[in-house]
């Protein structure tokens, strides 16, 4: 049941994903584009966060994790031998569940990737990118007259659009976000929200959630994942309104989960 | 009767009064097993580790007690009787007769050597068995009484556990309270002698002076040969600068190696490979070094054209205490990088970071400060490591900062001061206290920081 | 920096904050090169990682080998063919007069070294006796004890030879032992034979007459006493932190006070020993009691440290549910923790031990570096200890030391690396993962 967009960023088709013998992930195919944000919704335990860990070959630091089937970023096999996983990394961005800056200043948080790939010429070009990026991430407001404190010294929503700041800093094509509010209040779950729509169509955003509201609120189209098979994938409005599968259903409508 | 034996007999008794105890309380039991006054308040074996420990403790330490007092008694008796009279007065010569006739009368020795000795050996005799008959006596009454005390004492409702209980958390106090008292000793001796040493040769000259030739004669206010500064640099130079220089790329190289790149089964062969060079004795590197290392090194030194390397260079013995130290280094890194959060690597791999650069830039820093407690430990260590040096650095105190020299360190000295025909109290003798006493205060002071470094960092990530 | 960088760069300068950039050229030729690069560093950090653990593998295969090389040599002996007319020798000595009670009588009687020395002196010349080390005599005497009827007839005994020769035979030698090793190997008067005196013997000034087993006794009973004070108060010390310490002023001085002894240089113990136990106590010099007695405050902190370690990782809910079914707190932990933390306690026991078996300098201040000819008999007799006898003979200027040094590390070495594998043996057999 494979959902085919006209120009897709990402398209997966029949991956499974392997733990040593156990099966994570089975037969699972989707498309992403640039102008939507997808969420992958499902009860905890369901594969989304593995599926979404293979999109940039995170899996490949877990001994053991084992991925089958084809995985095209702008066509291109990202499993293939001819890929450069540093590449890949650096176009297919992730924020994790937990905040995780580094324990270095803020302006060396988000200068961190373009000082690795030598995106910036010179101390004014890294500056300007770094601007750029918390701007976009919007904390340059907040930070910018403390640039030298340690990103650690953060609140914990300003720390995780510190990451994101350092996730667009490199410049990708694809953001994907592993419940990136799951550690944070409501009102710094509300800002990220918003971040998330601001950047829309620049990026292609897959955000991972087990909050049925925020994929609502922030993604056009939703996958739902349940045991590692992937049950429904489609316009966000359509699952939750009329969803086609009853376990969506049940799902959705509170049955488990 | 040997103290040991005694000893025995003691510990027999106690068992006597364990058996008895307990026999007492089991008539308990079985009358109240009949009678409406309720259970007995402790079980019987209680009661008889009551009764045990009631006897055997007291008369113990009065054994130990009057082991280490009846010497001081012996010797005074044998002095007062009126063939003592004529001993010499020199010290040295009279403390030899009376360790002689001690051991004629000990059976340790058959025949003197000294004629005094020949006639005080009697009178030691009578005098060793007029003690020890007193000690033994003083023993049994001791354990009897406390015995018998502790008999008395059983009831029905004696709360014999109880008993029992608070007099095993004193004894675990007590074991408890001699590494305290061990610390509090070495400090007190190390102070005491120091201060002596001191009292003859200035701690300006100790401190400050660069000649370091101890003269066995001191006069005050001369140049007596006692400057340190020679050996402290010695010390710094072979511990905390060349064997670091070996210890620590090599421990954390190898630390992040088999952390972050071995796969699990090199990791499981390299790591006790690593755990064995730190079990191997000090004694053993010391000889490898002199035997192999030292020798090669000065090859290698007349090849480069350093014409006056010596066989017991500096160099040799810092590269095998750097081997040595390898171990400590690259554990106390591996533990400390592997206190990073997961988080964070995963969060600079997913930058599109390579291992290494996530390693140089995140991990490492992120883990320095336990880094640099271990490296800490590790100077800490090598300073302090006497055998190595003893074996394959030299003896010859010289300030240099060439590592084919000989130079020699505060260690080496120490065990140099004190071999040979040593008389407690001469200047030599001192020194090497005095030397101890400055070798236990950096050795402490940097175990304390690093101890803290480390646990502020541990807390920084829980 | 190249022409496409630059321009790269330019573009983005002139964007501001909020316009996009133009997207990275992954695949242009100045990144690959970048990235080819990047990946040349990652590989040369991880070969200089493996380097980092090949080095320190290399230099403990190095010791070991040397060691062994050297060491293995140690336990042969060279032995000479002797011929005995007995009968002429003894004046005839009977085979019933060397034995039963009177034995030992008769043999020191005999003057075995002057009929040793008569023999060889027929057969090889008055230098002959040089050929034979100085044991010879006493290996005679334990042949005739042994097998009483050699004195009956014509023997030939083949004795160990003196040390030079001794060298000379198993490599190199002075070129004048070299040519009686010659000379002898021509009349087939020289075989190699095991050296069980090196297990037995004690310290002779003549190395091929050497023994560790002098040496080794006195480990065997410093350790004995080390154990016997360390391991108690080890466990009861740990016991106490964890189990009921209040949180107050002397529960942190004890805590600093074990961390500090812990990694306090060992030769400050011996320093210890010296100035309280011999000078202070007056307790013998030498003896395997100081030894043992300075080893287990060295030992004791380890064992404190291992244990608390080992009592931590008891959990809560066992102590909970022996309280629960009325055990007092004493019973809790006798019954219940210490059992279960036994197995981490001993590991941390045996590898304490381990390492105060294979302890020096804190022997050699409190003088257990004496020579000690025979073995001690009780613990207040002086004795010396394996590593300090592997430290005294690496000092002799005799080349046959050189070997008997080694033989000895490789007997040390299989002791401390045994019980190693025993502390890890016990760690993964017991570990248990609640």
């Amino acid at each position: 049941m494979a959902e085919t967009t006209a120009n897709p960023k990402i398209s997966t088709r029949n991956v499974n994903v392997y733990y040593g013998e156990k099966k994570a992930i089975d037969n699972v195919s989707i498309d992403v584009d640039m102008d939507n944000v997808t969420a992958f919704i499902g009860p905890s335990g369901c594969g989304k966060s593995t599926f979404l860990r293979s999109l940039n070959r995170m899996n490949d630091t877990i001994v053991g994790a084992r991925v089958e089937g084809n995985i095209l970023l702008d066509g291109q096999d990202i499993y293939a031998s001819s890929m450069d996983v540093v590449q890949l990394r650096a176009r297919v961005g992730m924020v994790f569940q937990k905040p995780n800056p580094f324990p270095k200043s803020i302006y060396d948080n988000v200068a961190y990737g373009p000082r690795i790939h030598g995106l910036a010429a010179g101390k004014a070009e890294l500056d300007q990118i770094v601007e750029s990026a918390l701007t976009r991430a919007g904390l340059w407001g907040e930070v910018k007259d403390r640039l030298g404190d340690s990103g650690t010294a953060l609140s914990g929503g300003q720390q995780q659009r510190l990451c994101i700041a350092r996730a667009i800093a490199v410049d990708p094509e694809v953001i994907l976000m592993d419940e990136p509010c799951s550690a944070l209040d409501p009102i710094a779950t509300a800002r990220i929200e918003e971040l998330i729509h601001d950047l829309r169509g620049k990026y292609a955003i897959i955000i991972v959630t087990h909050n049925m509201q925020q994929a609502a609120r922030v993604s056009q189209r939703t996958a739902f994942f349940h045991l590692g098979n992937l049950i429904e994938f489609g316009e966000t409005s359509e699952i939750f309104t009329n969803p086609r599968e009853d376990r969506t259903k049940d799902y959705i409508t509170g049955r488990y989960g | 009767m040997t103290g040991t034996a005694l000893l025995f007999l003691v510990l027999g008794l106690g068992l006597v009064a364990w058996i008895v105890g307990r026999a007492r309380a089991a008539t308990f039991v079985r009358a109240a097993k009949g009678g409406p006054r309720g259970q007995v308040n402790s079980l019987p074996s209680y009661h008889g580790w009551f009764v045990a420990v009631c006897a055997v403790v007291p008369a113990v330490l009065f054994m130990f007690i009057w082991q280490s007092i009846s010497p001081a008694l012996v010797t005074n008796m044998v002095l007062s009787a009126p063939a003592a009279s004529d001993l010499p007065q020199d010290g040295f010569s009279r403390a030899a007769i009376l360790s002689e006739a001690r051991a004629i009368a000990q059976g340790l020795q058959t025949t003197a050597f000294q004629a005094q000795s020949e006639k005080l050996a009697p009178l030691y005799k009578d005098a060793l068995s007029y003690y020890s008959w007193i000690g033994m006596a003083g023993t049994l009454v001791l354990l009897f009484a406390g015995g018998a005390f502790a008999f008395t004492r059983l009831k029905p409702d004696f709360r014999a556990r109880n008993k029992v209980e608070r007099l095993v958390m004193v004894g675990l106090l007590f074991a408890s309270l001699i590494a305290i008292i061990t610390t509090l000793g070495i400090f007190a001796s190390l102070i005491f002698e120091s201060y002596q040493f001191f009292s003859m040769v200035s701690p300006f000259e100790f401190l400050f002076g660069t000649d370091w030739n101890p003269k066995s004669v001191v006069t005050a206010g001369a140049d007596n040969g006692y400057g340190a500064i020679p050996l402290f640099w010695g010390t710094i130079f072979i511990g905390a600068i060349i064997a670091m220089l070996v210890a620590i790329p090599l421990g954390l190289m190898s630390a992040i190696f088999l952390t972050q790149y071995a796969s699990s089964n090199v990791r499981k062969w390299m790591k006790p490979i690593l755990e064995i060079l730190a079990g191997v004795p000090t004694v053993v590197y010391g000889y490898f070094a002199a035997l192999t290392v030292a020798p090669t090194v000065r090859d290698f030194a007349v090849m480069l054209g350093v014409s006056n390397a010596a066989s017991d260079n500096a160099l040799a013995a810092g590269i095998v205490m750097g081997v040595m130290i390898i171990p400590l280094v690259s554990s106390m890194s591996d533990d400390s990088i592997a206190a990073v959060p997961n988080a964070m690597r995963d969060g600079s791999l997913a930058m599109g970071a390579t291992k290494s650069e996530t390693i140089k830039q995140v991990l490492l820093p992120a883990a320095l400060p336990g880094v640099v407690g271990g490296v800490l430990l590790a100077v800490s260590r090598a300073i302090g490591e006497t055998m190595i040096v003893v074996m394959a650095a030299g003896y010859t105190a010289n300030l240099t900062a060439n590592p084919f020299d000989t130079i020699t360190t505060v260690t080496v000295q120490i065990v140099a001061l004190l071999t040979g025909d040593q008389d407690f109290g001469s200047p030599h003798t001192l020194a090497a206290f005095a030397l101890g006493l400055a070798l236990f205060v950096t050795t402490f002071f940097l175990n304390y920081v690093a101890l803290r470094v480390v646990k502020r960092y541990r807390e920084a990530y829980e | 920096m190249s022409l496409c960088a630059w321009s790269n760069a330019i573009v983005k300068l002139m964007n501001n904050a909020t316009i996009d950039p133009t997207p990275t050229d992954w695949n242009g030729a100045v990144m690959q090169k970048r990235i080819a690069k990047r990946y040349a560093a990652e590989r040369r950090f991880k070969a200089m990682g493996f380097i980092a653990v090949a080095l320190s593998t290399l230099f403990l295969a190095f010791l070991l080998f040397t060691m062994l090389g050297q060491g293995l040599r140690g336990f042969q002996r060279t032995e000479v063919a002797v011929e005995f007319d007995f009968p002429a020798l003894t004046s005839g000595a009977t085979a019933a007069s060397i034995t039963g009670p009177n034995a030992d009588t008769t043999l020191n009687s005999m003057d075995i070294p002057g009929i040793v020395e008569l023999a060889v002196s027929q057969q090889y010349g008055d230098q002959g006796s040089e050929l034979l080390t100085s044991a010879a005599a006493a290996n005679v005497r334990q042949m005739l004890a042994d097998n009483p009827q050699l004195v009956t007839a014509k023997q030939t005994l083949w004795l160990p030879a003196e040390s030079r020769l001794d060298v000379a035979y198993k490599r190199k030698g002075e070129p004048a032992s070299e040519k009686t090793v010659a000379a002898l190997e021509q009349k087939d008067a020289l075989r190699s034979g095991f050296n069980w005196t090196f297990l037995t013997g004690a310290d002779a000034t003549d190395p091929s007459a050497v023994g560790i087993w002098a040496a080794f006794k006195g480990s065997l009973m410093t350790m004995a006493i080390t154990l016997l004070l360390a391991f108690p108060v080890g466990v009861f010390a740990a016991l106490y932190l964890e189990e009921y310490a209040p949180k107050n002023k002397l529960t942190d001085m004890i805590e600093v006070s074990i961390n500090n002894l812990a990694a306090v240089p060992s030769i400050i113990f011996g320093l210890l020993g010296l100035a309280v136990f011999l000078t202070m106590f007056g307790m013998p010099r030498s003896s395997a009691l100081v030894g043992g007695l300075t080893l287990a405050l060295m030992t004791m902190p380890v064992i404190v440290i291992a244990g608390r370690n080992a009592v931590k990782s008891v959990p809560p809910s066992i102590r909970e549910a022996a309280l629960g079914i009325g055990a007092s707190p004493v019973q809790v932990v006798f019954h219940h923790v210490l059992p279960l933390a036994l197995p981490g306690i001993l590991t941390g026991t045996i590898i304490g031990m381990a390492r105060a078996l294979g302890e020096t300098a804190p022997l050699l201040m409190i003088g257990m570096r004496a020579f000690i000819p025979s073995p001690p008999q009780g613990f207040t007799d002086a004795a010396t200890a394996l590593p300090v006898q592997i430290y005294l003979w690496s000092d002799e200027v005799n080349q046959g030391f050189v070997e008997k040094t080694s033989a000895a590390i490789i007997v040390l070495l299989i002791f401390l690396l045994g019980m190693n594998a025993l502390a890890i043996y016990l760690r993964n057999r017991f570990e248990t993962r609640w």
